[in-house]
């Protein structure tokens, strides 16, 4: 079995997982079991949001626990521009993007004079440095948040385009366009990983001393990294905010925003393309449903749900330290093929 | 001006009790370039054992930092043992990863058995001089934290005596720097990273056992300990006992002084800020090697 037939997979479970992510929420859509497309909307969402952090951690190899607070300035910026400019969700998205990638770029610059840990504790201190401006700054109505209204348009495509579903269609609504926003990171990704500005990140990653002996400036591409992680997680905080139809600080710049992504990332397989998609299709499930099965009943309230969870974590990191995609896939695909 | 001083002093009294949270990370994320994000888990654990202790059995926590202290160090060796070991084989993010699976395992142990309910310890030798003060200089010194902070001192200074003074901690600072030359001159890496994870655990457990006569003892009460004690060892610098020290009292000055002139909110952000400003003037950090 030579590379062409192992591309050949490669494509036919892409194609078959493509199928299954369209077809999923129309079962549930019919039976009125709404609840699983949240859960699938969950599961693209922190895909979308792992696939941009591996950027600056899988690729250019830098320890960030700091981007959820460009997933709070995505989510302020358009949400501010919709509430009082009237701006369309859609424009309010570039423009939190385009914002995001701009400040990212200008705050993290100066902090690329601190390498390894040192720089870790810099992006955590960026967000420890964010959170009480959030909850003061009066002009983003501090701690009390701002609230998204209601003005959905007419049909489908007016619903799109207002980017708000309501009613029966919402949880159906918000899953199709994270699919669409997970699609287009995946490509823009692949693009990165496969030009020139991958091979520098991982030049960086592997060798800084070494990379910039070949002319290749680590702090600049150390920020550019940053910055296209920054851009994601800001088009992900605009979709977040406008489903959550609110945007406050405690919700934006929640930890969840960089450990769940982060930890997508480490079980489906650091550095690999499709390593936050398979961990998020594995890590969201499992705890959403533990907290509507073990968190619910007598017990709930005494963290039974996050215990099981933990340990479950703990097991994989265990079992398999390197991810699942490090799993020998290919081998086992060819003892399929030849015993069938 | 007063004011200006008794903050300053508030601070570093807080500081020696921050500087004995952290150090235990220092060994293991300073010293041995390991990741704990339950560093925190483990100082709630101290705080629950000692307010356990002193309920049931009624010991002062001054007395119950003994037992906590050695059950924690077998906890820590359990875990690196058990866990750790195997993680190290992977990617060092595996470590956030599996550190993280620790937290929610710990944290909500600690919800299922207590509930999260607040619980304050009184009627211990600490809370029952609380009031008392020495007077200095027109500065007051509250009694109880002052002999929190050199309990805390003590055993600061005979962790950096062990590891600086003894061929335990030569050996522990060899694994650190080379694990390859260690094991040629007889030194076993696993048992080296064993210890370093039951005297982190250990020492922040101790903390916790004090701290608890100051704080309310809750199962969520370590995260912010977790972060502030990152940026306490990142602060002194990698791998530097007596940096994790400074920065602590740093650390402590900081938030006191910021508390007198801004809301609360800004008390950490202030920490933070100071960190990066300090960083990028020294970008190892206070008396960092590397």
């Amino acid at each position: 079995m030579d590379g062409s037939s192992g591309r050949l997979w490669a494509r036919a479970v892409l194609g078959a997982g493509l199928v299954l992510a369209l077809a999923y929420p129309i079962p549930l859509q019919l039976s009125g079991y709404t609840y699983f497309q949240t859960v699938g909307f969950l599961v693209l969402l922190n895909a979308m949001l792992g696939v941009g952090w591996n950027v600056i951690g899988g690729w250019a190899g830098q320890f960030d626990f700091g981007p959820q607070v460009f997933f709070a300035i995505g989510a302020y910026i358009a949400a501010i521009l919709f509430v009082h400019l009237g701006w369309s969700p859609w424009l309010g998205m570039l423009a939190g993007v385009l914002a995001a990638a701009l400040i990212c770029a200008l705050v993290t610059y100066p902090l690329t004079r601190l390498r390894g840990h040192y720089f870790a504790i810099a992006t955590v201190a960026i967000w420890m440095i964010a959170q009480p401006i959030g909850a003061t700054w009066e002009f983003i109505n501090g701690s009390r948040g701002l609230f998204i209204p209601i003005q959905t348009g007419q049909g489908v495509l007016g619903a799109v385009t207002s980017l708000q579903f309501v009613g029966r269609t919402k949880a159906l609504g918000y899953y199709y366009v994270a699919l669409g926003l997970l699609a287009l990171t995946l490509f823009l990704a692949r693009l990165v990983e496969r030009g020139k500005l991958g091979f520098y990140f991982r030049a960086i990653r592997d060798d800084q001393e070494g990379a910039e002996g070949v002319g290749i400036d680590s702090r600049l591409y150390k920020v550019v990294a940053r910055s296209i992680t920054a851009a994601v997680f800001a088009a992900g905080g605009v979709l977040y905010g406008f489903w959550a139809l609110a945007v406050f600080p405690e919700q934006a710049l929640d930890l969840n925003w960089s450990t769940l992504p982060i930890m997508a990332t480490v079980v489906g397989g650091i550095g690999r393309l499709w390593g936050p998609v398979l961990g998020a299709m594995i890590l969201i499930p499992i705890s959403q449903v533990m907290s509507t099965t073990l968190g619910t009943g007598p017990l709930a309230g005494r963290g039974i749900d996050l215990i099981v969870y933990g340990v479950i974590i703990v097991l994989i990191a265990a079992l398999r330290p390197t991810g699942i995609l490090s799993l020998p896939w290919g081998r086992w695909a060819r003892r399929l093929v030849r015993t069938s | 001006m007063t004011l200006l001083l008794q903050a300053v002093v508030n601070g570093l009294e807080m500081g020696f009790l921050y500087a004995l949270v952290a150090v235990g990370l220092t060994i293991i994320w300073g010293l041995m370039e390991m990741i704990n994000f339950a560093h925190g888990e483990f100082l709630m654990l101290g705080m629950f054992g000692a307010w356990w202790l002193s309920v049931t059995f009624g010991l002062d926590p001054l007395v119950s930092l003994v037992p906590v202290g050695l059950a924690m160090y077998a906890l820590g060796v359990l875990i690196y043992q058990q866990l750790m070991r195997r993680v190290q084989r992977g990617d060092p993010f595996t470590q956030i990863f599996a550190t993280i699976g620790l937290l929610f395992l710990l944290q909500n142990s600690a919800v299922a058995v207590f509930t999260s309910d607040y619980r304050y310890l009184s009627n211990t030798v600490l809370t029952r001089l609380s009031g008392s003060s020495l007077r200095l200089l027109g500065v007051s010194l509250g009694v109880p934290l002052l002999i929190g902070a050199l309990l805390a001192l003590g055993l600061f200074l005979a962790l950096y005596l062990l590891i600086d003074r003894t061929e335990f901690g030569l050996a522990l600072q060899a694994t650190a720097e080379d694990r390859e030359a260690a094991m040629l001159v007889g030194i076993r890496p696993q048992h080296m990273f064993a210890v370093a994870w039951g005297l982190g655990a250990a020492l922040v457990a101790v903390a916790g056992a004090i701290l608890s006569n100051f704080f309310a003892v809750f199962p969520q009460v370590g995260l912010s300990f977790t972060v502030l004690a990152y940026a306490i060892v990142a602060l002194g610098g990698f791998g530097s006992i007596l940096g994790t020290l400074l920065a602590a009292l740093v650390v402590g000055v900081v938030q006191s002084v910021t508390t007198v002139y801004l809301p609360p909110a800004f008390k950490d952000a202030f920490v933070f800020a100071s960190y990066i400003l300090i960083g990028l003037l020294r970008p190892q950090g206070l008396f960092g090697r590397f």
